[in-house]
């Protein structure tokens, strides 16, 4: 064989017989710049982590998390039995479950909506608006919310002028979820067609043309073409949101749940805030709530990446 | 390149049909349900208590008046709460690009030995968390709840964002890099003398990630922050609006703020002050957001 072909090969032959501490000191430097985010990991992310064997110990506050002695399952025996904690952990999965269901068509219907109108500017400004509601908190979000949908607010008094009757969002169990997903909705809804519209946008215009040719009305090329194309990403988007369904919307839940609705309001993380800075604080309990839900939530959501990459998108992690 | 454009072009000019029409007064429809919640709120913030009450529908108030800002800021709430989240911007922002930029840059360099294990300890913390119980103990064991530097130091790094950044950085060519390091460029020189001012977009793009997340931040300083006047921005909101509300089951640690006093007008003036930051970013924000939405979750 020609030296070139060999030289690759050869050069990693060398390389690999350097000892290790060699090849460290080489990268010295490299190591270096690892060290600051290195420290944050320890501290922030992997203690944390470590933090959670308190869910097989009985925590002792003046002992701390490493010192405290442990005693095996016990706290899981107590978590279980929890009628509570039962409760919490379905109805975080029934909120999140009907929501995704009627919320995730929104933002597709949306995007296609969009993708057809032809006027380019007034197209960006209608994004702009649609999106601008998703850089705001909910906490911000729930100081509109409150304004228009309480009993004297914007939309009960246009109800009681045309003679509707009002409806009590904010302080009733039945009305908490569909107010939950009207609130999603007209937050989300804009920001959650932008991936549609960039997945619409990469479709090869040459099949609209032809399909024009052969006489195919608009609503025809919508589903025969552009819903096609763009199903392989709105698989992907579907499955990743399966992904979250443990964890999603607290922020949203949290700042709008009152004394009125705090039954039906209890979702997980809701109930992991609850029991450890409210009530009596046993932190060797939230701290088993807490590993149970992480666990859950990690299941769940390499799960999700698998199957999202077996449907041909990047997954969650690339 | 010209024929696609051409062709593009053909799809899109037309004459407007009916169809055209009965979309755009559609989509009109669709926006004033997003704008008419912020004009009632804008206007009842600029409304006095009465005409509010006569008139809660109100999208302009006939006679505008300035009160609800001025009890607003006599109040001085909400002063602290800019005030305090100015504070963990100014120190957060650029810890947080230090943080995420030294460990995407040395993480974008050949291989060496770790580097997989260290990549793989930043991935992992984006599947598996240990919670907030533990971080809320690990925080108070080496004392910094009651401090700002507790919401900061657990917002200055994002798994998600390093690796973002890391991706660019390996698409930089690497004979600058090179060339610097046959001269004898340390690689803290190069990162921060040719790397950094080369990675202008991502840079952009990572500091308004970070600058929103502090921003709108609330969680951490809800659980770490026990006193009233160290509460950022939309910790303040959240007792001026949410828990003013009758909303004692979700009222957090800060007891010590009085609940009551606040005309509806001053929540509206609240919501509106705390919106116009956001506001005034927003071109930027979408921009930026969307391209790393698009570049971090799917391409088509």
């Amino acid at each position: 064989m020609k030296p070139a072909a060999l030289g690759p090969d050869k050069k990693l032959r060398v390389r690999s017989a350097t000892p290790w501490y060699k090849e460290i000191w080489k990268h010295r430097m490299t190591y270096t710049l690892l060290i600051p985010g290195l420290i944050w990991l320890i501290l922030f992310a992997y203690l944390p982590m470590g933090g959670l064997s308190l869910a097989f110990k009985h925590y002792k506050a003046n002992e701390g998390i490493w010192g405290s002695p442990w005693v095996g399952f016990e706290n899981f025996k107590y978590v279980f039995r929890d009628p509570t904690f039962a409760q919490a952990v379905w109805r975080t999965l029934y909120i999140n479950i009907i929501k995704l269901i009627i919320t995730f068509p929104f933002p597709i219907l949306l995007a296609l909506l969009l993708n057809e109108l032809r006027m380019r500017k007034t197209k960006k400004l209608f994004q702009t608006v649609f999106t601008f509601p998703q850089f705001l908190s909910w906490i911000i979000v729930s100081g509109i919310v409150i304004n228009v949908l309480s009993y004297d607010g914007l939309l009960n008094s246009t109800l009681q002028l045309v003679g509707l009757p009002t409806i009590n969002f904010l302080g009733s169990e039945k009305m908490f979820l569909p107010m939950l997903i009207l609130t999603d909705v007209w937050k989300s809804t804009g920001w959650g067609a932008i991936i549609f519209l960039a997945a619409i946008s990469g479709i090869d215009q040459d099949q609209y043309e032809s399909a024009q040719i052969d006489g195919a009305s608009r609503m025809q090329q919508i589903f025969k073409i552009t819903l096609p194309n763009i199903l392989p990403t709105v698989t992907v988007m579907f499955i990743l949101n399966v992904g979250g369904l443990m964890s999603a919307g607290f922020d949203q839940i949290f700042n709008l749940a009152n004394a009125a609705t705090q039954n039906v309001s209890q979702v997980l993380d809701v109930y992991i805030y609850r029991i450890t800075f409210q009530s009596s604080t046993d932190f060797s309990f939230s701290t088993a709530v807490s590993l149970f839900r992480s666990l859950v939530n990690m299941v769940l959501l390499l799960a999700a990446d698998r199957v999202a990459k077996l449907m041909g998108g990047d997954g969650l992690f690339r | 390149m010209s024929t696609a454009t051409a062709k593009r072009h053909k799809y899109r000019i037309g004459k407007m049909t009916f169809l055209d029409y009965t979309l755009l007064v559609v989509l009109i429809i669709l926006s004033l349900m997003i704008l008419i919640p912020f004009i009632n709120v804008i206007a009842i913030s600029f409304a006095s208590q009465k005409e509010y009450a006569d008139n809660p529908m109100m999208l302009f108030p006939k006679h505008p008046t300035l009160d609800a800002y001025k009890a607003l800021f006599n109040d001085g709430r909400i002063l602290t709460g800019f005030w305090n989240t100015l504070k963990i911007l100014v120190v957060g922002l650029p810890l947080s690009l230090f943080l995420t930029s030294t460990m995407a840059y040395g993480l974008s360099r050949d291989k060496f030995p770790g580097k997989k294990i260290i990549f793989f300890l930043v991935l992992f913390t984006m599947i598996f968390n240990g919670g907030i119980v533990p971080l809320y103990l690990v925080m108070k064991s080496i004392h910094l709840t009651s401090t700002l530097w507790s919401v900061i130091l657990v917002g200055s790094f994002s798994a998600f964002n390093m690796i973002l950044m890391m991706n660019y950085f390996q698409g930089l060519p690497d004979s600058l890099m090179e060339s610097a390091r046959l001269d004898g460029a340390g690689e803290w020189r190069i990162l921060f003398s040719i790397v950094l001012p080369l990675a202008a977009p991502i840079m952009a793009t990572i500091t308004l990630f970070y600058g929103v997340a502090f921003w709108n931040g609330w969680y951490d300083a809800m659980i770490f922050l026990r006193k009233a006047d160290m509460l950022p921005l939309q910790n303040v909101l959240r007792t001026i609006i949410v828990e003013s509300s009758t909303n004692v089951s979700n009222a957090s640690s800060v007891d010590a703020l009085n609940k009551t006093g606040f005309s509806t007008g001053m929540k509206m003036a609240s919501v509106f002050v705390s919106m116009v930051p956001i506001m005034c970013f927003f071109p930027l924000l979408q921009k930026h957001f969307a391209k790393g939405v698009l570049t971090g979750a799917i391409k088509t």
